[in-house]
């Protein structure tokens, strides 16, 4: 009976969690009638620095084993900051092109399916990044590259303003802010 | 009669299968058959093998074990095809997706097997020295089997949606809600009859599942019948004002 019991009550929280899930669901589709997209811009360049393995080596060899490994952790809490980011902005670019996608026309409906798809792939990344990332928290000393995330980020931007530009063509838009 | 049932029971059991042959025809008609053909499938199948069952428990036809023997081979039949079912909602929901295609379908592999481990691993413990009818109770045991499996595909499907935030349309939306009710409900209920709890209130407990399957037909209809609305293929523009307020002021900090 012990094990009735754990059935019925994860088949119960399973339940809970369609419900819900599926409610969300329907109020994400009509919420994106008026969707107040809030997309934060952010800095590559700043990433890419931050994310370059010279830029470690160099912290490395100028600085005590102790004192290396706060400021490694520092970067990787910064870095987590920013994928993070990466992964709210994809998330957002899903909906702003899934709702895009049947558009009558087709070049918008085409660039809002490529916006799909790179967003799709960077939220992916962001996912496997940030893993690696709080893995390497706990190892500050291990080598970590997040450079599939810089480079899927950018890809996803030029797919968004190209989105952007087919659906108003007089308002830039831009994902990353550059100086 | 097998056994003497309630007006209430008897419209509980062929109701909701009566309604489900009826939505089979209608989505025939609309031609969304074409676009959901193993849940088409699955509802007809259903539809006849419940009708089988209830003219074989009402007339009667046959011996009690000749029932729970056409109850387990349907049961099979029926099993394969709900899980069929959860194959072509993720079809649905990944065709048009193909940048996650890959992972999502590596992951639903992955998530079968350990669902399928851990309801052998159930099975394997379910007691088994219970005083039901044997084959009435091996059936209770494949139930719970089938379902748990169906349920926590199911589960998955919803999350591995929710992790990437992609849209369900209205129908497999509807389809996906169903089964998930469906199938949640009847684990929990078939767990607790296999595993020889409530013995004396065997009857609430189906009636239970047989008014689950009601519901989940009716959200079916509505799903799958009522038209979509239309925000759901709205444009959506990009922002005009924020990205410029945030690049003004992310450039404004970096020139500090």
């Amino acid at each position: 009976m012990n094990l009735a019991i754990v059935i019925v009550v994860a088949a119960a929280l399973a339940l809970g969690i369609i419900l819900r899930l599926a409610v969300s669901q329907s109020l994400q589709a009509k919420r994106s009638i008026g969707l107040a997209v809030s997309i934060r811009p952010i800095d590559i360049e700043a990433f890419r620095n931050l994310i370059n393995p010279a830029e470690d080596d160099y912290l490395r060899r100028r600085l005590p084993a102790n004192r290396f490994r706060a400021v490694r952790r520092e970067r990787l809490r910064a870095m987590a900051a920013y994928v993070h980011v990466a992964a709210s902005n994809a998330v957002v670019l899903v909906r702003v092109g899934e709702a895009a996608v049947a558009s009558g026309d087709a070049r918008v409906a085409g660039a809002a399916r490529q916006l799909v798809n790179d967003a799709l792939v960077l939220r992916r990344n962001t996912t496997v990044a940030l893993a690696r990332i709080y893995l390497a928290l706990a190892w500050p000393n291990s080598g970590f590259a997040a450079v599939r995330v810089v480079e899927r980020y950018e890809q996803l931007s030029g797919a968004a303003m190209l989105l952007g530009r087919l659906q108003n063509p007089a308002v830039p838009v831009r994902l990353s802010a550059r100086l | 009669m097998l056994q003497p049932h309630s007006l209430l029971w008897h419209y509980l059991w062929i109701g909701p299968h009566v309604l489900q042959a009826a939505l089979a025809v209608l989505l025939w008609r609309r031609g969304l058959h074409r676009q959901f053909p193993v849940f088409f499938t699955y509802l007809v199948y259903g539809a006849a093998e419940e009708s089988i069952l209830y003219v074989m428990d009402v007339v009667p036809l046959g011996s009690v074990t000749a029932w729970w023997v056409v109850f387990s081979v349907g049961l099979i039949i029926e099993g394969l095809f709900r899980l069929a079912v959860v194959g072509e909602l993720f079809f649905h929901l990944l065709r048009s997706r193909p940048a996650i295609a890959k992972v999502g379908g590596r992951l639903i592999s992955c998530m079968s097997a350990v669902f399928v481990l851990l309801a052998t691993l159930a099975a394997a413990y379910a007691p088994v020295d219970s005083h039901q009818f044997a084959i009435g109770y091996r059936a209770t045991i494949l139930q719970q089997t089938l379902y748990m499996v169906e349920c926590g595909l199911i589960l998955f499907l919803f999350l591995f949606t929710a992790c990437f935030k992609l849209t369900w349309d209205k129908a497999t939306l509807g389809i996906g809600l169903g089964r998930g009710i469906s199938s949640s409900v009847h684990l929990a209920t078939w767990a607790v009859m296999a595993n020889g709890g409530l013995l004396q209130s065997r009857h609430l407990l189906d009636f239970l599942n047989m008014a689950t399957y009601h519901i989940c037909v009716l959200i079916w209809f509505y799903y799958l019948l009522a038209p979509q609305n239309s925000f759901a293929t709205s444009a959506v523009h990009l922002p005009e004002n924020n990205l410029d307020i945030w690049n003004r002021e992310l450039e404004r900090l970096l020139q500090q």
